[in-house]
Order: C-alpha cells, then sequence, then structure tokens
C-alpha cells in the first residue's frame, strides 16, 4: 500500500439514508479508497448488510448520494451494478442448487442472456477459480445443491471474483469457514487489491477484520460510529464502539468436571456419510467440543447422533437414571432427551412463517395438550412465556412471526424448542453463527448455566476461539476420521489445528497468526 | 373516531373472506329480489356437501405441502363401486357406501405411498391417479349411468319444513371437526409443520412421510364420501361426475387463505370460499348472465382472491 493510491477514493457514500419500518441507516458517510480492504462491522440490525445492498441496487437509499470513482452512482438493480463494476458477495447464499458450480459462476454476467454459452470455456475458468478458492477437488460440474455450507460459500466467493468487478462487497464470506479455509480467502483478498481491485469487507470476526483490513468503520444503530486505521484498532476497541459497552471476552474461569456419570456411549459408529467407525463418550454435564475442518464430519457426526442419517454401524447409547436407551430416528431421540439445532437456521431449523410459540413448542407438543391429543392453549402460552422469559429471547410476545425476530434470538428460540422438551442432552451445530456479539455471549452464558445444572452439551464450531472458552474437552475429527481428544487443561490451538489437518493429504503449515 | 376506524378495518381484514362473502350476498339481494328467497338458499346448500368434503381434503394436503389432483376422478370411482355395488350385486346400500368410500381411501393410500413414502412428485403422481381412476370409474360402470334409486336420494333430500338435508349435515359437522383438527390437536400442527419447513419437522421429530401420507388417505377418503354424496344427490352413479372438481377445490381452499407453497390455511376458510364461489354461480345465473361469461368472472374472482391475500399478509 503507497501513500499515493490511498489518496484516490474508488468509493463515497454521502448521507445515506433508509428507512424500512423503522430508519435503517441514518446519514451515513463513508470512504473508501483504491486498493484498500475497508472493514464493516457492527452489531446484527447495525445496518452493514443494508448498505451493502444498496451498493449493489439491491435497495436503493431514501437520500444521500453516491460515488464510484468520482462519478455519481446509483444503480437500480445488481445487473446495473455489475455494468458499473461493483459486485457483492451476499451473506444469503444466492446460489442455484439445481445448476452446476460452472454455471452458477456464468450466472454474474454482464453479458447479454442470449450470448451462447461456451461449456468447455465456462468449466475451464470455474475450475481455475475453484482451485484459488481451495476447492481444487470439486468439478466445476458438480451440482451446487450436493456441496456443503462451507463449499457453497467458497462458490459464492468464487462467483463474485469472476465478476473481476473493481468495488467487491463481502458479506459475512467466512461465517461458515473453518480459520485455515478463510486464511485462504483472505490471502486471495490480499492479491486481488494489490492488483487495484477495492473490498468492503463485513464481518463478525473482528479477529479476522483486523487482521485483514487496511482500515475499519464501524456501525451503530444505522450510524457510523468510526472510521480508523487498522493498526490503531484492538478488539476490544471495537467491540466498545459497536456495543457502545465493554463486552467482557476472556474465558469464563471454570471448575473442572466432577466424575459424572455416564451419559452418551457412541462406539464403533458408521453412515453412508462417516465410513470409518467413531467411538467416544460424553459425561452427565460436560461441554464436549468438536472440532474439525468444514465437511471433516462434524455435522454428519452429530445427524448420526440424532438418528437423521441411518446408521449402518456401530452403537449410540444414552444412560439416564431410568436405564439405557439406543434411538434409532429423531423422534426415538426426542424421548430419550436429545435435542439438536442444525448448523442451516432457515434450513432446517426455524418455521419462518410460523409464530415464535409454535417453534418452540412443536417438538414437545405432548407437554402442551392433553392424552387426546388436543392442544391446550392456556398450557402453550405458559410454556412459551416462561422459556422467552428464561432466555431472554426478544419479541412482541409468543404469537409474533418467526421471521420478524433478528437472527440471536432466532438462536435463542431454537434452544428454547430444547427446553421445552426437557432435553439432557443437546446436540448444537454451529451455535452461534451468524449472531451478534451480545447475543453470542448471552448464548455461551445461558450453556454454561444449563451445564451446571447437569445438561450435556456436544458443540461444534468453526471458531476455535469459541469451543476454548466453552468446552470442558474438545475431540477433533480430521477428514471423517476421529483424531484426537483434548482436555481443558491441556489444549492450544496450533495442536489442536494440527489434528484436524492429519488425516488430510496437504501439509499444513499453521499460520504465524496463531 | 380515527382509533375506531383503524379498529373496523382490522376487523374487515381479519374476516376478509367472511366480509367477501357477505358483500356478494348482499349485491345479488339488491339486484335479483328472488336471490334471498329460500328456495334459493336450500337449492344451494343442497348442491354443496360433494365440493365441501374434497375441499376440505385439498386444504388439508395443501397445507402439507402437497397437492392432490384425483379427487375428481375419485368421487365418479366411488359414485361407480357404489352404483354397481348396489345395482349390478345387489349389495345393501350401507354396505356399497362403505365400499365406496373405502376405495377412495385406497386411492389415497395409493397416491401417499407414491409421493410420500417413493418421494415420487405428488403432482404427478395425483395426476396419474387422476387418470388410472377415471378410467376404473368407467370400467366398474361400463361407461354408463347407473341408476340406484330413492333408497339413497333419502340421503341427499332436504327433510320436509327444515330444506336440510342429511348429506349437508354431515358435510357441515366435517368442516368444524376437521377446522378443530387442523388447529387444537398435535396432528393438526404436524401439518402445518411439514408444510411450513419439512427438514425443520424431520429435526423436530415430526415423520413428514407419515404425515404426508395421512393426509392423502384422508383426501381420498373424503373424497370417497363426496361420491357417495354425489351419488346420492343424482339417484345415480354418473361416470362423468366430478370431472374439474379438483380444481374447483384448490380454487375453494385458494379463495379461503390456504397457500398453495403449504404451511398455511384453514378449513372453515375453504368452506366460505365453496360458498362465494357457489353463491356467485348462482347469482350471477338468476340475473341473466350466461354460462361463458359466468366462467370468466368466477376465474377472475380467483385471482382476485390470490391478490387481496397477499395484501393482507404483507
Amino acid at each position: 500500500m503507497t501513500r499515493d493510491t490511498r489518496e484516490r477514493l474508488r468509493f463515497v457514500a454521502n448521507g445515506i439514508c433508509k428507512s424500512f419500518a423503522t430508519p435503517v441507516l441514518h446519514d451515513v458517510d463513508l470512504e473508501v479508497s483504491v486498493g484498500d480492504i475497508h472493514g464493516l462491522v457492527g452489531e446484527n440490525g447495525a445496518g452493514k448488510s443494508t448498505l451493502a445492498k444498496i451498493i449493489v441496487g439491491l435497495e436503493t437509499a431514501d437520500s444521500g448520494s453516491l460515488y464510484l470513482d468520482g462519478q455519481p452512482y446509483r444503480p437500480i438493480n445488481t445487473a446495473d451494478s455489475l455494468r458499473a463494476g461493483t459486485a457483492i458477495c451476499a451473506q444469503e447464499l444466492s446460489l442455484v442448487d439445481d445448476l452446476s458450480i460452472a454455471e452458477n459462476i456464468l450466472l454474474n454476467t454482464t453479458a447479454s442472456p442470449w450470448t451462447r454459452i461456451r461449456r468447455k470455456c465456462a468449466e475451464e475458468r470455474a475450475s481455475s477459480l475453484l482451485s484459488l478458492v481451495g476447492l481444487e477437488h470439486s468439478t466445476p460440474r458438480t451440482l451446487v445443491g450436493r456441496l456443503s455450507l462451507a463449499e457453497k460459500q467458497l462458490v459464492e466467493i468464487a462467483k463474485a471474483l469472476a465478476t473481476e468487478a473493481k468495488l467487491l462487497i463481502l458479506d459475512e464470506p467466512t461465517s461458515a469457514l473453518t480459520v485455515p479455509q478463510a486464511e485462504v480467502v483472505h490471502g486471495i483478498l490480499r492479491d486481488k487489491v494489490c492488483g487495484g481491485i477495492t473490498v468492503i469487507y463485513i464481518s463478525h470476526r473482528l479477529g479476522d477484520v483486523l487482521n485483514v483490513c487496511d482500515r475499519v468503520s464501524v456501525l451503530r444503530d444505522g450510524e457510523v460510529q468510526l472510521t480508523e486505521d487498522c493498526d490503531k484498532l484492538s478488539e476490544k476497541a471495537l467491540i466498545r464502539e459497536m456495543a457502545g459497552v465493554d463486552a467482557d471476552f476472556d474465558a469464563p474461569p471454570r471448575p473442572t468436571v466432577k466424575s459424572a456419570p455416564l451419559h452418551l456411549t457412541v462406539s464403533g459408529l458408521r453412515t453412508s456419510k462417516l465410513p470409518n467407525p467413531i467411538s467416544f463418550n460424553c459425561k452427565r454435564g460436560e461441554i464436549l467440543g468438536v472440532a474439525g475442518l468444514a465437511g471433516s464430519g462434524r455435522t454428519e457426526l452429530l445427524n448420526a447422533i440424532f438418528g437423521l442419517d441411518k446408521r449402518i454401524g456401530g452403537s449410540i447409547k444414552i444412560h439416564t437414571e431410568s436405564g439405557t436407551t439406543e434411538p434409532r430416528n429423531p423422534w426415538q431421540s426426542i424421548k430419550s432427551g436429545i435435542g439438536l439445532v442444525t448448523e442451516d437456521r432457515t434450513k432446517d431449523g426455524i418455521f419462518r412463517a410460523q409464530a415464535l410459540a409454535f417453534n418452540v413448542t412443536i417438538a414437545g407438543l405432548g407437554r402442551i395438550s392433553d392424552r387426546s391429543g388436543r392442544l391446550i392453549r392456556r398450557k402453550e402460552v405458559g410454556a412459551v412465556a416462561r422459556l422467552i422469559e428464561a432466555l431472554r429471547v426478544r419479541s412482541t410476545g409468543a404469537y409474533q412471526k418467526m421471521r420478524e425476530l433478528s437472527g440471536g434470538n432466532q438462536q435463542k428460540s431454537m434452544l428454547a424448542r430444547w427446553l421445552h422438551c426437557e432435553s439432557q442432552l443437546l446436540l448444537l451445530d454451529e451455535p452461534t453463527r451468524g449472531v451478534d456479539v451480545t447475543a453470542k455471549l448471552a448464548i455461551h452464558t445461558e450453556l454454561v448455566r444449563l451445564r451446571d445444572s447437569g445438561i450435556t452439551v456436544i458443540a461444534v464450531s468453526s471458531e476455535l476461539e469459541e469451543l476454548q472458552s466453552l468446552c470442558d474437552r474438545i475431540i477433533v475429527l480430521s477428514n471423517r476420521n476421529l483424531v484426537a481428544e483434548f482436555h481443558r487443561s491441556n489444549w492450544n490451538q496450533r495442536e489442536i489445528l494440527a489434528a484436524a489437518f492429519s488425516e488430510y493429504d496437504r501439509v499444513y503449515e499453521p499460520s504465524s497468526a496463531s | 373516531m380515527n382509533e375506531l376506524g383503524s379498529r373496523v378495518s382490522r376487523i374487515l381484514e381479519g374476516n376478509l373472506i367472511f366480509v367477501s362473502l357477505l358483500a356478494i350476498v348482499v349485491f345479488f339481494s339488491l339486484i335479483s329480489e328472488s336471490f334471498l328467497a329460500l328456495t334459493t338458499l336450500s337449492t344451494l346448500l343442497n348442491q354443496l356437501p360433494a365440493l365441501t368434503v374434497v375441499s376440505i381434503g385439498m386444504t388439508l394436503v395443501l397445507i402439507s405441502g402437497g397437492i392432490d389432483l384425483s379427487v375428481g376422478s375419485v368421487v365418479a370411482l366411488s359414485a361407480g363401486v357404489i352404483g354397481a355395488g348396489i345395482a349390478i350385486l345387489g349389495l345393501p346400500l350401507p354396505l356399497a357406501a362403505c365400499l365406496g368410500i373405502l376405495t377412495g381411501a385406497l386411492v389415497g393410500l395409493a397416491n401417499g405411498g407414491l409421493g410420500a413414502y417413493l418421494r415420487l412428485p405428488i403432482f404427478i403422481v395425483t395426476l396419474g391417479m387422476l387418470e388410472v381412476s377415471r378410467g376404473l370409474a368407467y370400467l366398474v360402470t361400463d361407461s354408463q349411468t347407473v341408476y340406484i334409486g330413492a333408497t339413497i336420494q333419502s340421503f341427499a333430500l332436504p327433510w320436509a319444513g327444515s330444506g336440510v338435508s342429511a348429506s349437508i349435515l354431515v358435510a357441515l359437522t366435517l368442516v368444524v371437526v376437521f377446522e378443530l383438527l387442523l388447529k387444537k390437536t398435535i396432528f393438526g400442527r404436524q401439518i402445518v409443520a411439514v408444510g411450513s419447513n419439512e427438514s425443520a419437522a424431520e429435526v423436530s421429530g415430526i415423520d413428514p412421510r407419515r404425515v404426508r401420507c395421512t393426509v392423502l388417505v384422508l383426501s381420498g377418503l373424503l373424497a370417497g364420501l363426496g361420491g357417495l354424496m354425489n351419488a346420492a344427490y343424482l339417484g345415480s352413479a354418473d361416470p362423468n361426475a366430478g370431472i374439474g372438481l379438483e380444481l374447483s377445490a384448490i380454487a375453494a381452499a385458494v379463495i379461503g387463505g390456504t397457500s398453495l407453497m403449504g404451511g398455511r390455511g384453514s378449513v372453515v376458510g375453504a368452506f366460505v370460499g365453496v360458498l362465494i364461489v357457489s353463491v356467485l354461480q348462482i347469482g350471477l345465473a338468476q340475473i341473466g348472465i350466461t354460462e361463458p361469461t359466468k366462467r370468466v368472472i368466477t376465474g377472475a374472482v380467483i385471482i382476485l382472491a390470490v391478490i387481496l391475500d397477499r395484501w393482507r399478509v404483507a
């Protein structure tokens, strides 16, 4: 980064205002220099995504003006903004499941819809982009619907890179990625800005933002609180600006797990997606972390325990005071006291169009009905009110529609669903994915409280810091094998990462940052 | 005053279909003097039972995220089985009626097995079953209308003085029963859950295949009952009965606020949808509007209903 490129501004926003039902952006000014990676941080609902959408023409501002390379710029849709040279890698993935990777990448184009598709040419281009983002093992003809969430996110990034836009906006590009995968993406971004491209980088991962960005702007309640060079900032300072309070990030002190009885025994477990037998135990009242790269079988392990994937070998035993059960499908699992919070909330977690009460009670309808299966509204209202209160779910009441709740509150209500069932073993797949800092801390606090009340938690997370602050023990999966186990007293990030990579062919060099 | 206005408008929005029905009735009674007569009402009511029960089943299937295109043909098949059972085999009426309804349930079971358990597209499965059932209806009746006689008609004829038949009473009871099933029972919640988000329902311990299959069996069973009501109304089994009935049932459900995407709807709403379409038909006929124009207007009303519904939900 040289001084003179700093002087030139690629993108300027001036006094941008936007209201939906309530004001979302208020008088936002933003200046982004050519060749910068400009971070944009803030809590959920601070207005980051809305600002991004305005820049690429997915929304229009109520007032204010935009300039691209000094020229007034007012895109009316994404095609328009693509022509002007801006592209977005959106938080909600915009891929078509029924098209191949190559075809998806091709969709982001300014060419006329009547252009003939040269399959070979498109596939070659896709192929080179795939190896760039670290998906060299996927072929361009693979249907996107078959990819995991992390792989889809990488394809989404490849799709944005394919546009060769001069202003690239990445909205939470690494939320589903593991640390090394995110590192690959950051490497690409650094390369791209050397080539004169400008990036606006939106993320909840503050460490990443400080690591990869040149400058950062903090949004709070639709206003820019601060714009500063990254080397003058710390995570603590960012959080202070975002939340307006000093959030405590240190891992809470933790008494070690006493000799508690076994709660779960997994032995020789195999499914079609987990070909190698997996065995481990979990004690009552323990928080067990599952680490590993995206696609290492973490989600598949939780699904297998819950009985969503049919097992082809081994056994899963749940030990309770009243005896041992071996659940084989979700229904039996729930009866045995297991609850699963899935990775992709909108896909297989919440019922968006239904009420909060519906979402909270759906897995335990027997608890709000009489013997004949008739629902009793009084019981429903009571149960839901208690859970909303206990988990501090922010809503207008039990009958507010789920889609009107923020991500963090939706996530809390997923927990509430299993607390309603009085589940004793919670399987949590990325429990804080896409929720803001305060909601994340609230969820962590709640999990520790549950643990202390004797509930067992198995948590999958791509953020090692999260597992380290939360867990009593961490098991590591690598390429669908269980390869290592670490206790709270004797782990370090480097060894966990090394274990996560141990079953893959390529050798991983821990980056200097870790 | 302003507050009163907003309250009135909220009540209007919440009960849009009832208000629409009322508006249509008022409109026709102002234009046509004979419209509000008791005979109109009784004619109307006695035409409705078959469409009503078929619409109940359709509504449940639509809420679960499916569709059942076979119901019109199943009405004819069930009627055919009843007719052939009585007229050719000499079975007693109650036994023949049960056979007809059972036939409907079996078609529903076939739909459910193929669509829910073998995971074939339900649109195609029930489209195929529409042809299969119609063909079977022609086979059992030898492609002719089978005369059954007065015994069966007593089910559909209004009781003296009251203007109400056993048929319509059964239909109305079923509307209430299934509305309660949908809104007040665990099974109803499960139907909505599966239609709203199938994967999430599975994670919540619901077996989506069982729920989908069950609503298709119910839909077949209700269509079988519709066949009995149709045969009772005509006094004979007509293999051409119920052609296009599946579309009327879908229209009634949609007018009543049921979403074709699943996850939302109401049985009472579907019944009001049936009333709206039927009142419109009779009213338009009474003021001398021809059949082609009637169809244009009915079609426009269906689209209008969806537009109003979208505006109400948004």
